[in-house]
């Protein structure tokens, strides 16, 4: 290929891309409608109860960041960053922040929840999700998985695996109080 | 098939999809050193120190974006979350880690890039393998028979589509021969990539926006594009010019 046909292709490529992103500006970001455990979509919605029998609905803390922690008292990480979670809970709950840590009942003893929430000082609402409906909303395959909600619902971040740090919960914290 | 792979590789298991990628990538770059007038070692050293370029670069650009954050927790700095990491940053570092590296040992840059182009192929194949797993990367809904179903709608499978793209491009860079001149490969693959993304990422759903209504990778596309053209047109002349 000579000079004059390389100059040619690159010119006919760039005006094809040029146009093709023309053509296709306009149709996102797309906005994500319906429920979905993923970044940009508006949280699935629950209600689940604590071991004294108060029901938390997510929906009606709109307003307020809220993070989802879906833990297990057999899950080495999930405990090993529940201090993390708990001091963020107290550092930022002036904020609007809330968390909702939700036990996995289903698959947990749940005789060890209470002696694990007061070993660890937990202040925040634990939720017992004793039929798994609500794992299987937020489609978790591996714990700790954790959803970040902004004020209006949406969930911002979504961090799987643990444990996470003060400084990461922070980042993201503070990213859903914005 | 698809939903076996996802539960397979949940995040965070989708990581061993592109250590694998990365690791068959470096396998299939020593295979071709010699074409390039790159050692074997030199090879692996320069790999060895862009990887920890990346990883160390991702995490300081991440804790620069977010000083106040670590300031109240210093002990962040040091904590194993791999979700502390700034990948534009990390691949900002692992360039100038490449760059040091190949003017300290003296060798010639284009050819250490075209030694590591299939290791680059299949980290893009690893990618596009690790957004399946995860879902990330996700496509606009579609009527289409071969959409899949997720994230609440049946959608572009561009996750799959990146995957293709980029194996394509790993076929067609190993079986290009001769390479007309230092760069060329590299070049070429850049390009090819920058090419894909154009195509493929309107088929994207959760785009950033350029000037409120393009799609922000597109444009970077484009001028990655340009760019390799530029470079490529560069290479040809100067070659033209001593030969």
């Amino acid at each position: 290929m000579d000079r004059t046909q390389r100059l040619i292709l690159y010119a006919l490529t760039l005006i094809a891309g040029a146009a093709w992103i023309i053509l296709s500006a306009g149709t996102g970001p797309i906005t994500q409608e319906g429920p979905a455990p993923q970044a940009g979509f508006p949280a699935p919605d629950f209600t689940l109860k604590n071991a004294a029998g108060d029901s938390f609905t997510l929906s009606e803390l709109k307003g307020n960041a809220v993070l989802v922690n879906m833990w297990a008292t057999w899950c080495p990480p999930c405990e090993a960053e529940m201090p993390a979670i708990e001091a963020m809970y107290k550092e930022y709950m002036a904020q609007g922040f809330i968390v909702l840590a939700v036990n996995q009942t289903f698959q947990d003893n749940p005789f060890e929840i209470t002696p694990f929430t007061k070993e660890h000082n937990l202040t925040f609402p634990i939720l017992l999700d004793e039929t798994g409906e609500t794992a299987r909303m937020y489609q978790v395959r591996s714990l700790p998985s954790s959803y970040f909600i902004d004020r209006f619902g949406v969930i911002t971040e979504v961090v799987i695996g643990g444990p996470m740090s003060e400084a990461l919960l922070r980042t993201r914290i503070e990213e859903a109080l914005k | 098939m698809l939903e076996f792979f996802q539960n397979l590789f949940a995040p965070p298991r989708h990581m061993i999809l592109l250590i694998v990628a990365a690791w068959i990538g470096l396998t299939l770059a020593e295979r071709r050193t010699g074409r390039h007038q790159v050692g074997k070692e030199d090879l692996n050293n320069i790999t060895f120190y862009g990887l920890i370029a990346f990883v160390l670069g991702g995490r300081l650009s991440y804790i620069l974006q977010n000083m106040s954050a670590f300031s109240k927790s210093p002990i962040g700095i040091i904590s194993i979350n791999p979700d502390l990491f700034d990948p534009p940053g990390g691949l900002a570092a692992a360039v100038i880690g490449l760059l040091v590296y190949a003017q300290r040992r003296q060798i010639p840059l284009w050819n250490a890039l075209d030694a590591l182009t299939p290791f680059f192929a299949m980290i893009a194949i690893g990618m596009g393998l690790s957004r399946i797993a995860s879902g990330d990367g996700f496509g606009i809904p579609t009527g289409l028979p071969w959409g899949i179903d997720l994230w609440n709608a049946t959608r572009h499978p561009t996750q799959i589509y990146e995957t293709l793209a980029s194996l394509l491009i790993l076929i067609l860079v190993w079986r290009f021969k001769p390479i007309p001149h230092p760069g060329f490969l590299f070049l070429t693959f850049a390009a090819l990539t920058a090419l894909s993304q154009l195509i493929l990422q309107a088929f994207r759903a959760n785009n950033s926006v350029f000037f409120e209504k393009y799609r922000g990778e597109q444009v970077l596309a484009w001028v990655v594009l340009l760019a390799c053209f530029i470079l490529l047109e560069s290479k040809f002349n100067s070659k033209s010019k001593t030969g």
